[in-house]
């Protein structure tokens, strides 16, 4: 639910992004908007939306959005789903990837975005992302906004104060691996007695299971969540970072989390593009002490959103025009300029000087193009599920119930299998 | 009602045959029609849902997509579920947490307030009603924060005397606790206000003339007030009992991360909360109704039992 709410943000951010830049948008033709010039938009609260639709009207006069902002994006998907099974749905609506599945799985839903013309724009866009939202008969319902890439941001005068590099290539080669990660945090422990990483549930194990080939379903859609060895793995890695002593316990999300932040209760976050700019507004006081550098293990994703438009949407055309205006690559990829928070999902922009030679100054001026890039270069995509989500959750669950001292470390595993076979049932 | 209704018919003057039939139709269903504004509301709002549940309570129920009949599928999962008897025990736990203290406090608050000599009796008693008449987002909020691991007020005092921060939220016992409280704080001062009327109906010269027999305070409380407030504290004990077995938003409030199951391990997860993350949060609406059927099962189990206490009560006074 954290990773909902903060990527929803993120999304609603991209989105709002990316409409203040629908008029550099060059990469698709526009469809003509048919015979509604207005269109409803259901969005996530805490992501301006209200900002980029509004720029989005002022550079196409004549078209009316009304915005909603519903909720965090949990909520968002869930008045979705009441809509859809029988109230008045939006004709533009915005879906965080965890929540997508299950829409996926019932296309009749949505209208196929191939009718507006979507497979000649879906080469704009990452394979591995765009195929979330591509169900097995090929029907298209969403079109993707960003992704999260991977990164670690780390505060360098903590660094300093431990003895530790503070440049971000240096701090980059102190973790190859995630093993490495957790020695790096026992020295970082060691020398100031504080914790190193906010903690182990997310930082580290949602982190290394998105890594890899096969997560939670192998690639025929079968669930394989207990015997995939990435799974394992990561959640080994998380113990063993919950033992090593060096964690906040303070749960993503959660007022604590927010409020260490600042204070420099730890000194290390797993930071996809999408948290930038909540880090900023969180902790606005340590603007110049963080930076990003690469995450163990090199490559993966984190996060993203999608656009679709329910099937009984009023004005569907208005909305697709929407959406080929705001999420072109040049649309994208401008949005990311502004927000800096909001990585690109097509990667003709990757290679493109305003993205390598972008530089967010909250975070010591990294180059996060070129750091986020590189993250998803590297990626192997998994087969996300229907279950994903809430298998992801117990796992998780699981981890923090460790970290906050009530779990047996040694039976964390087995409850967290017992937990997802009662919750999904195989 | 029948006889309230003859009566004036057989005292008025009786008119034409044909006539009295129709109005004695007429006067007999006037009651009914009289009260069918609110058994239609009800029936719209309250009695189809409630059939409605049972119906969708049979199926393997995708709110956006199929609804596949399973007959008592659904029911056999939930004895089956651990998370389910764990939010059982959750809401009797948390219900008792929040009830036992109330009531009690209530109790004495109501004496107290009760006493002749007390000044400012309308300002103290006004004041009861404040946490009532608060929303309950904000008293979840802010007992959330007071109860906070690391900036919490309470742990701060602790800290104060040494003693290392409890991670409330985090453990049953503590999330349990901090519920109760915010419920407690919530309900005791509606609670104190009930039993303050009922000891006011009670006549000031059973308390003289107890006091010339030489009963003391305690002995008054103990003899006159509690059994006169019997049928008021059965009361309050079923209301209590049907509330507390729907508590909703204080645990879904107390936690941003993980707020559906109000912890990584359901530490505080109450039945209504379980529904609410199986029918809302995992699409699974057939389960989730059948969730709800089986709250309103041990609601009216509870309910029953009340019955049979209060009407035990009744001939002893």
């Amino acid at each position: 639910m954290k990773f909902r709410i903060a990527t929803s943000a993120l999304l609603a951010t991209a989105l709002a992004l990316s409409a203040a830049a629908c008029g550099g948008g060059g990469g698709t033709a526009a469809q003509p908007s048919g015979d509604g010039k207005s269109f409803e938009f259901w969005s996530f609260t805490g992501i301006n939306q209200k900002e980029s639709v509004d720029k989005y009207q002022k550079q196409n006069p004549g078209v009316q959005v009304k915005l909603t902002e519903v909720g965090g994006s949990t909520e968002t998907a869930q008045a979705l789903t009441t809509a859809l099974a029988g109230g008045k749905v939006p004709d533009l609506v915005l879906i965080q990837g965890d929540d997508l599945p299950k829409f996926v799985q019932q296309p009749q839903n949505f209208h196929d975005l191939r009718q507006f013309g979507a497979d000649k724009i879906k080469g704009d866009y990452l394979d591995w992302v765009i195929s979330q939202s591509t169900t097995k008969g090929g029907e298209i319902i969403g079109i993707p906004t960003d992704v999260g890439g991977m990164a670690v941001a780390y505060r360098t005068d903590l660094f300093k104060e431990a003895g530790l590099p503070t440049d971000r290539e240096e701090v980059g080669k102190l973790w190859p691996t995630w093993d490495a990660f957790i020695e790096t945090g026992k020295k970082y422990t060691a020398a100031t007695g504080k914790a190193f990483v906010d903690n182990a549930a997310t930082s580290v194990f949602y982190q290394a299971v998105n890594q890899g080939p096969m997560k939670y379903y192998d690639p025929s859609g079968n669930v394989v969540y207990s015997t995939s060895p990435q799974v394992k793995t990561a959640f080994d890695l998380a113990i063993k970072t919950v033992q090593a002593g060096i964690t906040a316990k303070q749960s993503s999300f959660s007022d604590g989390w927010s409020a260490g932040m600042g204070k420099g209760q730890y000194a290390v976050i797993s930071a996809p593009a999408w948290l930038l700019s909540q880090m900023e507004r969180n902790a606005p006081d340590t603007k110049g002490k963080w930076d990003i550098a690469a995450i163990p293990g090199g490559a993966g994703n984190w996060g993203g959103s999608y656009l679709a438009i329910p099937k009984r949407a009023k004005n569907p055309k208005a909305a697709w025009d929407y959406i080929t205006k705001t999420q072109s690559p040049q649309a994208q990829l401008q949005h990311f300029v502004d927000t800096g928070s909001t990585m690109p999902t097509t990667p003709s922009v990757y290679k493109d000087p305003k993205l390598t030679g972008l530089k967010n100054e909250f975070f010591s001026g990294a180059p996060t193009g070129v750091i986020y890039t590189n993250s998803l270069t590297g990626l192997k995509p998994f087969l996300v599920g229907p279950d994903s989500a809430v298998i992801g959750q117990e796992f998780l669950n699981a981890i923090t119930n460790v970290e906050q001292g009530k779990g047996d470390a040694a039976k964390a595993w087995d409850a967290a299998l017992a937990n997802i076979k009662t919750a999904i049932g195989k | 009602m029948t006889t309230t209704l003859s009566t004036p018919r057989a005292a008025g003057a009786p008119p034409a045959a044909t006539t009295r039939v129709r109005q004695g139709i007429g006067e007999r269903l006037a009651p009914y029609a009289y009260i069918a504004p609110f058994f239609l509301i009800f029936a719209v709002f309250g009695l189809v849902p409630l059939l409605f549940t049972f119906y969708v309570a049979l199926f393997d129920w995708n709110p956006i997509g199929e609804h596949i009949f399973i007959g008592l599928d659904n029911f056999t999962r939930l004895l089956d579920d651990a998370r389910f008897w764990n939010a059982a025990w959750n809401t009797i736990s948390i219900w008792l947490l929040s009830t036992v203290p109330q009531l009690l406090l209530a109790l004495g608050l109501a004496h107290l307030l009760n006493h002749a000599r007390l000044r400012f009796a309308v300002f103290f008693r006004m004041s009861m009603l404040v946490p009532y008449i608060t929303s309950v987002a904000a008293t979840a909020i802010v007992f959330a924060q007071m109860f906070d691991r690391d900036y919490g007020l309470l742990n701060w005092l602790l800290g104060l005397v040494g003693v290392e921060p409890i991670d409330f939220k985090q453990s049953v016992w503590g999330s349990h606790l901090l519920i109760a409280v915010m419920v407690t704080w919530r309900w005791f001062g509606y609670t104190t206000l009930l039993y303050l009327a009922s000891l006011q109906a009670i006549p000031r010269s059973l308390y003289e003339a107890a006091a010339v027999d030489g009963a003391g305070g305690w002995k008054q409380f103990r003899h006159i007030s509690i059994p006169s407030l019997r049928p008021v504290i059965v009361f309050t004990i079923v209301t209590s009992t049907i509330g507390g077995l729907q508590i909703f938003t204080e645990p879904l409030l107390i936690s941003r991360v993980a707020a559906q199951t109000c912890g990584a391990v359901r530490q505080c997860q109450t039945l209504t909360l379980f529904l609410y993350e199986q029918g809302f949060g995992q699409f699974q609406f057939g389960y989730g109704a059948a969730i709800g059927v089986a709250l309103f099962v041990l609601i009216i189990a509870f309910a029953a039992l009340n019955y049979v206490l209060s009407t035990r009560v009744r001939p002893e006074r």
